[in-house]
Formats: C-alpha cells, sequence, structure tokens
C-alpha cells in the first residue's frame, strides 16, 4: 500500500528545487571558502598560490582574532545569561495578567520588525553624546554625559543593550506562546494543591516550555556567531577594534586589505566553531527530547 | 481595544500623508542619465555607429559637499556623449570608502568593474594592474600629448606604465576661524610654542580648540602623520618599508607623544572616538571649534549655498609650525595625487569605448576643468599649470590664503597610506591611533606594535 | 489592599517595560518635528512647541524612501513566498514520502546549513551571482534570499508535518488521491498556520537583509530601504531633526503593516513555536 509515496521521479522533482540552490548559495560558498583558505589568493588574481595551514596559523596566533571571538561570546553570554531570563520572566507575567493581554504581546514584537540598519541610526541617536537621549536622561540626575560609543568601556555593552532591545520581544512571543499552549487544567490542579503562582511557574511551567527555551538558546548562538550589520552600523568596530567580532575582523583584515585567502580561512573558522559550539549544547546541555531535530 | 483602534487611525492617518508627499517629490532627483538624449547628428558619417552604447561610471560624487565636483563631472559626460554618437553613459554614484574597499574590489575579483570608475593610486591600483584588470593609459596619454602635462603620476605607475590618472591634489593643513582669531588678538603661530599658546588660550576661553571626529581612523591621522614627519622628518615614512627607519625611533615617537599630549589637555573635541567625518566640518562651521585640521578641499565647504556659507571670509589657512629639534624641512607639507579615475582592461575591446575613453580623458583632464575644480571646488590641480595663470582665476581669500602655504612650502611628502602595507595602515588607523586617543596605549607602546606589523610586512614581501 | 497591589505589581512591570521598548520612537518623532539640533538640545524630551514638518518634505525629497520601500517590499514578499514553497515541497518529501534513509541525511545536512555563516562568505555568493548574470538585478537579491531562508524553513516545516498523524493519508491514498493530490489538498493546508510563521521570520529577515543589499546592486533606484537609510545617514547625520523624520518615514509603513497583520503574525509565531 501506499505506491503513491514511494513514486522516486515525485521525489526527485520535489527536493531538487531546494536541493539546488542549496547547493549553490550554501555548499558552494563553504567549500569554494575552504578551497581559497589554504591560499594567499588576493581576491584579484586568477592563480592563487596554495599555502596550506598558514592562514589558519595566522588567525589563531593573532590576538585581534581572539579579542574579536571574544565579543562574539559576549554576545552569547549577554542573551543566554540576561536576555534569556528576561524573555522568561516577562513571558511569564504577560501570560498571567488578564487584562491588556493583547497589547503587551503586539507591543514587545514591535522592535523586531524594525531593519537592523534602522535600529543602528536610531540607537546612535540615542546614544549621541550631546544631544541624545540617554545622557539627557543623566543630566536630569546630574551625571556628566558618557560617551557610549566613543568610550571602549561601554561600546561593546551599548552594542548589546541595542541587540537585546531588537530581539527580546521576539523571542518573548515566541516562549509565550509556548506557555500559552500548556493546558489549563495542570495549572488549575495545582492551584487547587495550594501550589503559590511562583511555584507552579517553576514546577509546572518551566519543565513543559524547557524545549521552546532549547531553541531560542540555539537561534542566540547561531545568531551571535554570525552577528555583523549591528556591529557595522554601530561603531564599525571601534573604538580602536574594541568591538569588533569575527564577522568584522575578517572584513577589516582581510578583505579590506587584498588579504582574500586569510579572509576565508576566517569564515571558515566562524564556521567550525558554531559547528562545535551548537553541538557541545546539544549534547552536553540539552537532554535527547530537547534536541533539534529536522 | 479602543486603543488599539485610535492608534490604527493615527498610523494610517501618517501613511496616507506620506503618501500624499509622494507627488511632491517623487520627480526632484532626477540624475543626467534620463534627462537629455544625445546628439546623434554631430559627427556620423555612418548610420551604422548609432547604435546605442552604454557605459558605466562610477564617481563618488555623493553628498552635499560634493556637489561643485558632480557638476563638473556632469558637464564632462556630457561634452564625451556629444563627441561619441550613440553614447550614454549610466552614472553610479557610490561613497567613496565604499566603492574603493568593498565595491570596486569585489567587481575586480568577479572581474566586471565599471567602465570608468574612480581609483586610489597607491596601492590599490598597482595591485589592479598587475592582475591585469586596468586599461594600459600610455598609448592615449602618447596620443593626447598629457602625458608630461601632470605633476606626479607615480601612484597611478606599474612597471613602467600608467593605469589611471589623478583628478586633483590635496594639502592638508589647519583651518582657522579668522573672526575669533581677531576677536582675541590671536596671530597665525610660526612656532610651535606659539600654536600651544594658542590651543590653551582657546581652552581657557571655554571653546573647543580644535575639532575631532576620529569614528574613522584616517582624520586624526592627518594631523598626527604631519607630526611625526615634523619630527623625524618628511621622509620618514617611506623608510619604513625599505626598514630604514623604525616607527619605534624616538624621533616619530615623539610626534605620537605630542599628539597624545593636545589629547589629554582636552583640546579635541570631547567624544571624538565617536563622530564621524561629516560632524568633523560641523563642528568647525558651527563655530564650536577653531581650529580643523583638514585637507585643502574643505576650502569647498566655505562657499555660497555650501553648508559653511556663514563663515566665507572668515577662515583662514596655515600650515603646521615648526618644531624645536624636529628633523628636515620644516615647513614641508603632505601633498598628495593619490585618487582619480581608471578604466576597465575590457574598453580595450571595444573601439567604440575605447574612443570614448579617449574622449573623457581628453575632455576632463585639462587646464580648463583643472582650473575650474580649482575655482569651483577648491580641489587643487593635479597638472601642471603656469603660476600666472592660476593666481589670475583664483578671487576667493581663502584659496589664495592655500596657495601661498603650498608655495612657501618647500618640500612635501605623500600621506602614509600611500607608502606603507595596508595591514600598516589598519593597523594604525583601526587601532593604534583610536587606542592613543582613547587612552589605552602610550606613545612608546604604539610605536612598538607599529613596527612590529611593519616588520611582518616587510618580510612578507620579500 | 495586598490583592489589588498582586494584580497591579505585574502591569507596572510590563508598563515600564514598555516604556522602554516604545519611548527611542517616540523621541524620534517628537525630534522629527523640532527646528534643529539646538531645539532637540534644550528639550529633549517634551512635545515640541511648534511643528517644522519641513523635515519630512526634505527628507522625502532627499532620501527618495518611496522607492526604497517598495523595492524592500515586493523583494523581501516575493521571496518570502517561494522560499515557502520550496521548503514545503522538500519539508513534505522528506518526512512523508517513504524514502527514509536518504531523507535522514537530507534532513541533517540541511540542518549543517543553519550553521554556515552565508554573510561571511559573501565573495563566494558575489562571484556566484556575477556568473548568473544577474548582479545589479533585483534577481541578485531575491535567488539569494531565497536559498538564504530554505533551512529554517526547512526544519520549521518538517516539524510540523511530522507531528500530522499519517492516517490522514492512509484515508486520502483509500480516496485516490495521489502523491502530488495529498501534498497539495491534504497536507499544505494542514501547514498553513505554521508557513505564516516561516513568512514572517523569512520577511523580516529580507526586509532586514543589508549585506547583500548594500554589495549587489549599485543602481540607487533599485537599492532597498536598509541601504537608503544608511546612505541618507552618512548624507545628513549632522541634521537630527531631519534624519529622524527619515527614520519616521522608514518605520511607519512597517507599524503600519504590523498593526493591520499583527494578529496573524502573532498567529503565526505561535503556532510554529508550539511545533518547532
Amino acid at each position: 500500500m501506499n505506491k503513491a509515496l514511494k513514486n522516486p521521479m515525485l521525489y526527485i522533482v520535489l527536493i531538487l528545487p531546494c536541493l539546488i540552490l542549496f547547493g549553490m548559495f550554501f555548499l558552494y560558498p563553504i567549500f569554494s571558502a575552504i578551497r581559497y583558505s589554504f591560499t594567499s589568493w588576493n581576491g584579484v588574481s586568477a592563480t592563487p598560490k596554495f599555502i596550506g595551514l598558514d592562514n589558519f596559523t595566522k588567525a589563531l596566533t593573532e590576538e585581534r582574532f581572539w579579542l574579536a571571538a571574544r565579543n562574539n561570546g559576549f554576545f552569547i553570554l549577554f542573551s543566554v545569561g540576561i536576555q534569556v531570563p528576561l524573555i522568561i520572566f516577562f513571558s511569564l507575567l504577560i501570560a498571567n495578567v488578564k487584562k491588556l493581554k493583547g497589547l503587551y504581546k503586539t507591543a514587545v514584537f514591535l522592535p523586531s520588525i524594525m531593519s537592523t540598519a534602522v535600529i543602528g541610526i536610531l540607537w546612535g541617536f540615542i546614544y549621541e553624546p550631546n544631544i541624545g537621549l540617554l545622557n539627557s536622561i543623566l543630566k536630569v540626575f546630574g551625571i556628566e554625559p558618557l560617551y557610549w560609543l566613543a568610550d571602549e568601556k561601554y561600546a561593546m555593552i551599548s552594542i548589546l543593550l541595542t541587540n537585546a532591545w531588537q530581539w527580546t520581544g521576539f523571542y518573548i512571543v515566541m516562549v509565550l506562546a509556548a506557555i500559552l499552549s500548556i493546558p489549563r487544567e495542570l495549572d488549575e490542579a495545582a492551584a487547587i494543591d495550594g501550589a503559590s503562582g511562583m511555584q507552579r511557574a517553576f514546577s509546572i511551567t518551566l519543565p513543559l516550555i524547557k524545549p521552546i527555551i532549547s531553541v531560542v538558546i540555539m537561534l542566540s548562538i547561531a545568531g551571535a556567531m554570525k552577528a555583523a550589520d549591528i556591529v557595522i552600523v554601530m561603531t564599525k568596530g571601534g573604538p580602536a577594534g574594541s568591538t569588533d567580532v569575527m564577522a568584522t575582523y575578517m572584513i577589516k583584515y582581510a578583505i579590506t586589505n587584498f588579504k582574500y585567502g586569510y579572509g576565508n580561512a576566517i569564515a571558515v573558522l566562524i564556521f567550525i566553531f558554531t559547528l562545535i559550539l551548537t553541538a557541545l549544547y546539544q549534547l552536553l546541555v540539552a537532554r535527547r527530547s530537547e534536541r533539534i531535530e529536522y | 481595544m479602543k486603543m488599539k483602534r485610535s492608534l490604527m487611525l493615527l498610523l494610517s492617518l501618517c501613511f496616507a500623508s506620506s503618501l500624499a508627499l509622494t507627488g511632491c517629490g517623487s520627480d526632484t532627483n532626477k540624475t543626467t542619465e534620463g534627462s537629455d538624449s544625445p546628439k546623434t547628428d554631430t559627427k556620423t558619417d555612418d548610420p551604422k555607429s548609432v547604435e546605442p552604447l552604454e557605459m558605466t561610471l562610477r564617481h563618488t560624487q555623493v553628498g552635499a559637499d560634493k556637489q561643485k565636483r558632480f557638476a563638473i563631472l556632469q558637464d564632462v559626460v556630457k561634452k564625451v556623449e556629444e563627441e561619441n554618437a550613440g553614447l550614454k553613459f549610466k552614472l553610479d554614484g557610490v561613497e567613496s570608502d565604499v566603492n574603493r574597499k568593498e565595491k570596486l574590489r569585489g567587481e575586480m575579483a568577479a572581474g566586471n568593474p565599471p567602465d570608468i570608475f574612480d581609483l586610489f593610486g597607491s596601492p590599490d591600483s598597482k595591485v589592479y594592474a598587475k592582475e591585469g584588470k586596468l586599461l594600459d593609459l600610455t598609448p592615449i596619454l602618447d596620443e593626447l600629448g598629457i602625458k608630461d602635462k601632470f605633476s606626479s603620476l607615480e601612484p597611478f605607475t606599474y612597471e613602467g606604465k600608467i593605469y589611471g590618472l589623478p583628478i586633483g591634489g590635496s594639502g592638508e593643513g589647519f583651518f582657522y576661524n579668522k573672526e575669533y582669531f581677531e576677536k582675541k588678538g590671536l596671530k597665525v603661530p610660526t612656532t610651535m610654542a606659539e600654536l600651544d599658546q594658542i590651543l590653551a588660550t582657546i581652552k581657557s576661553d571655554g571653546k573647543v580648540p580644535m575639532a575631532g571626529a576620529s569614528k574613522a581612523g584616517w582624520v586624526p591621522l592627518m594631523l598626527a602623520n604631519q607630526l611625526w614627519s615634523r619630527y623625524a622628518g618628511s621622509d620618514v615614512t617611506s623608510k619604513f618599508v625599505k626598514g630604514e627607519a623604525k616607527w619605534s625611533d624616538p624621533a616619530v615617537v615623539k610626534g605620537f607623544a605630542k599628539y597624545k599630549e593636545w589629547v589629554d589637555k582636552g583640546y579635541f573635541k570631547k567624544g571624538e572616538l565617536g563622530f564621524e567625518y561629516a560632524e568633523y566640518t560641523t563642528q568647525f562651521t558651527s563655530g564650536e571649534a577653531v581650529l580643523l585640521y583638514d585637507g585643502t578641499w574643505k576650502s569647498s565647504v566655505f562657499k555660497a549655498g555650501e553648508s559653511g556659507e556663514k563663515l566665507i571670509g572668515k577662515v583662514g589657512f596655515f600650515n603646521l609650525p615648526p618644531v624645536d629639534g624636529g628633523a628636515g624641512d620644516q615647513t614641508s607639507l603632505m601633498r598628495d595625487v593619490n585618487n582619480g579615475y581608471g578604466f576597465s582592461a575590457t574598453v580595450a575591446e571595444d573601439p567604440r569605448k575605447l574612443a570614448a575613453v579617449k574622449s573623457f580623458i581628453k575632455d576632463l583632464f585639462n587646464e580648463e576643468m583643472q582650473i575650474r575644480g580649482l575655482v569651483d571646488d577648491g580641489v587643487l590641480p593635479a597638472m601642471k599649470i603656469d603660476a600666472s595663470v592660476l593666481s589670475s582665476k583664483i578671487t576667493d581669500d581663502l584659496m589664495k590664503e592655500i596657495v601661498n602655504v603650498l608655495n612657501e612650502s618647500k618640500t612635501s611628502f605623500p600621506a602614509f597610506d600611500s607608502l606603507v602595507q595596508a595591514d600598516v595602515t589598519t593597523e594604525i588607523s583601526n587601532i593604534q591611533i583610536q587606542k592613543l586617543i582613547g587612552n589605552q596605549t602610550t606613545p612608546e607602546k604604539m610605536g612598538e606594535a607599529l613596527q612590529k606589523v611593519q616588520e611582518e610586512a616587510n618580510s612578507a614581501s620579500e | 489592599m495586598s490583592r489589588l497591589i498582586k494584580k497591579l505589581l505585574p502591569h507596572i512591570v510590563l508598563m515600564a517595560y514598555l516604556l522602554v521598548i516604545l519611548f527611542p520612537f517616540l523621541f524620534v518623532i517628537f525630534s522629527s518635528v523640532k527646528k534643529d539640533n539646538n531645539s532637540i538640545a534644550l528639550n529633549p524630551f517634551g512635545i515640541p512647541k511648534t511643528f517644522e514638518f519641513g523635515n519630512y518634505v526634505e527628507a522625502w525629497v532627499n532620501a527618495k524612501i518611496s522607492t526604497y520601500f517598495f523595492n524592500s517590499m515586493y523583494i523581501s514578499i516575493l521571496s518570502a513566498v517561494v522560499s515557502i514553497l520550496i521548503a514545503s515541497m522538500f519539508a513534505f518529501a522528506i518526512t512523508r514520502m517513504r524514502h527514509h534513509k536518504i531523507s535522514a541525511i537530507l534532513g541533517a545536512v540541511i540542518l549543517v546549513g543553519m550553521l554556515i555563516p552565508n554573510n561571511a562568505l559573501m565573495l563566494p555568493i558575489y562571484l556566484l551571482v556575477k556568473k548568473l548574470g544577474i548582479l545589479n538585478t533585483h534577481k541578485a537579491l531575491i535567488i539569494p534570499y531565497i536559498a538564504n531562508a530554505l533551512p529554517f524553513s526547512v526544519i520549521i516545516l518538517s516539524a510540523f508535518m511530522k507531528s500530522l498523524p499519517s492516517e490522514i493519508e492512509e484515508a486520502a491514498v483509500m480516496d485516490g488521491l495521489n502523491a502530488q493530490g495529498i501534498f497539495a489538498r491534504i497536507i499544505i493546508p494542514l501547514t498553513v498556520p505554521a508557513m505564516v510563521t516561516v513568512f514572517i521570520v523569512n520577511f523580516l529577515g529580507n526586509w532586514n537583509e543589508f549585506l547583500l543589499a548594500n554589495y549587489f546592486l549599485s543602481d540607487d533606484a533599485k537599492r532597498t530601504l536598509p541601504v537608503g537609510m544608511v546612505q541618507f545617514r552618512d548624507q545628513y547625520q549632522m541634521n537630527y531633526a531631519q534624519m529622524s523624520a527619515g527614520i519616521v518615514y522608514s518605520v511607519v509603513p512597517v507599524i503600519v503593516l504590523y498593526a493591520i497583520l499583527q494578529e496573524k503574525i502573532i498567529e503565526g509565531v505561535t503556532a510554529g513555536s508550539v511545533k518547532g
């Protein structure tokens, strides 16, 4: 039975468009990057010179590359350590209020619909030292203006805050959905047993929404490793390279200096790091049942 | 629910009003491409050649401050289109840095640069020329007989052939607010001590002594480059590549130290690391900052209809004064002829395109256009022009002052980024100078860090 | 009393959060009708005393928001729709058709695609787009956007389709439907909620995309909104009032769209996340 669902011709027809595009825009670029990562290609020449692992040893011994990688780490730490608890907190709050639920749900999502480029401009305006919003608020409290994007001490955290502002609401809506899909009876039964709101949140809601939190964390890790746009529009990696992430490091040190071979090696490293991190997360942290499968 | 409906209403009103505005604004920003059709009847004996030909021209004349230069280009384009039947230029304006570092490089790699494009001489044109991406202009220049008319083609020369033409030159120095100087009884400094005194006076008056906008490293490096060249000699930068001098030499470090001293004393606009170059000019034109260290191209801002209109007649220009114990010529000035136009090697395959390129060179690189560039836009000529012709054409006081300063300086030197390797440029402009300004390094450490990168780059290129 | 506080407290906290979320928008709207930097500095939070709508006229003329907006809109929608079509075909094949071994491998390969930093692989993609001869046309963005959205779309849609009970198509086969019929008439309609989610995420991704759009198009008339806005900022950044007007232009249409679609959007994200 079910011969219809075995039809190999149809199977091929259905998977082919996806596979072709995937091959063109994912496999080909990554293989091309791997190939050029072993060369000293200048991006223009037709005959790149093979130099073995030199690009990789150079990157891995370069202090600035590790500083950039550390900033990607900050992105991950900030989103997993600070954003995720906030996301859960606000989702629980919204799930439990009776009035205005719709308003909250709608409003928190708002920043996520804006383009990163526009957000960079908007927040550049907020961080502006002389007439910007933040310093104007500080002035009310008699605090001297801070140079948010110009001071190494604050530049990275400023970017992280903006990034959090943009994406927290998006994840809140996802987590909220999971919470609202939990059968009411479970919660009510616990309430009858005398469990407080806090207890119910920890013993019933949280365990049940673990899979979706897992998704949020995975998306955060992948997003943090690829981050580039927000840094480019806000600080261009400055001041003094203090906010460079791996992708902007690649642009600055490789692409603008005619070192595409080196740049491709960095791209390959970003890929490998992401692969390792997500694999580690899946193996060590997420339990079998929470792993993401296709 | 009520709240939501009123919000919707407000938003739809906004949207409706923005749609209404479409009508007023949609056709104001037309570029030349579509405006006038080329005249086909000028010199066509063969009707076949009226076949349309499109060529792309990548320029960097975007933004309010570059309108004058764009007008010059548009006139040239029009003329070239008239001379070449059927030819139509597609003008593609891209911001200079984006073109240089992203767009053009990608296009070169892919093998499809525009036919004519804005090009930097050193090191860019040499890399492209080596890979055979640029049109060899030597025969065209010979034919037009203008090869010896340029003051220097060195940045665009590779293995004895010429691959690009500089559109203009520039020098760098201090623009100062004359009105303020007069009010405070200040005089153009002739020694470093006098300059220090002036800076201190302005600072104590509560004004910003020097504009500062160091988000892009090249901006503070204009002054820093001049400083280390004063202390260590104007030819010192060219010696780094050959290993004859070091970034960590005490004299070079003294230049960094002087810059740091000014930073520490608060002589630059505060928060400078967060400001873009556009704000650099604004700080000066708004009267907030009294001095502005910038290229001579900035003079075009102080003309009617431009952003520095208020300061017409109130701006002067002076060279960085000599320093005590400095090496070499103390009047030396940074001068550059590194930016101009290049042409795709593929142009040679099409005789009609080649003819168009010839017209373009003939119409853009001539005395008339060079003088117009100077008078309208403050771009110094890249071609040799008789001093008497020049002085008769300049009516603008600021321009006269600039030309005087340039004439008084006995020697000149090119900017560091056309002398050292790209890695060194990246290190100093993205990292070291910003660290120095942000108080994250010392002049000594900066010198050592740069020297380390320099030595790596030197050994790699051998 | 304490009951009231208990009831109000969550609202107070949430309102504070909304303030943080929405205040930047208000700040920009107020600034956009102030005369110049000086009047913004003197009265940063307040409702402006005089309304200067000139900023809007100038920004519209200078920034060409309308062109960029419609370019972005059609590119984002078209790409998002086509990716969903291709992804759902693929997802159907690997989850519902009987080629389990090969399907497992294909699924894993696509999952790895999620981790490929394709904005770091601009150059190979650039060369590819060049070879296809579509550089500086909107296809240079549409095709990569379709491709870029595939891994995410396939993952969500497969998860959803997998969760549908297999009795569905058994019944369908009984009714004499072939595989195409099962896909088009049974699975697709059932997957619509997940598709809405995927559409939203893809649309936002395309709408936000900056790097490719900045790199692959050079005609001003073809540019998309993010690139246009950054360009606008670079040219007019010393004029904050006018810049704010530009920001308002770029944001208001999206907010309107969101206001109209918000029920669907939230529903979509909801449906997707519960299953995914």
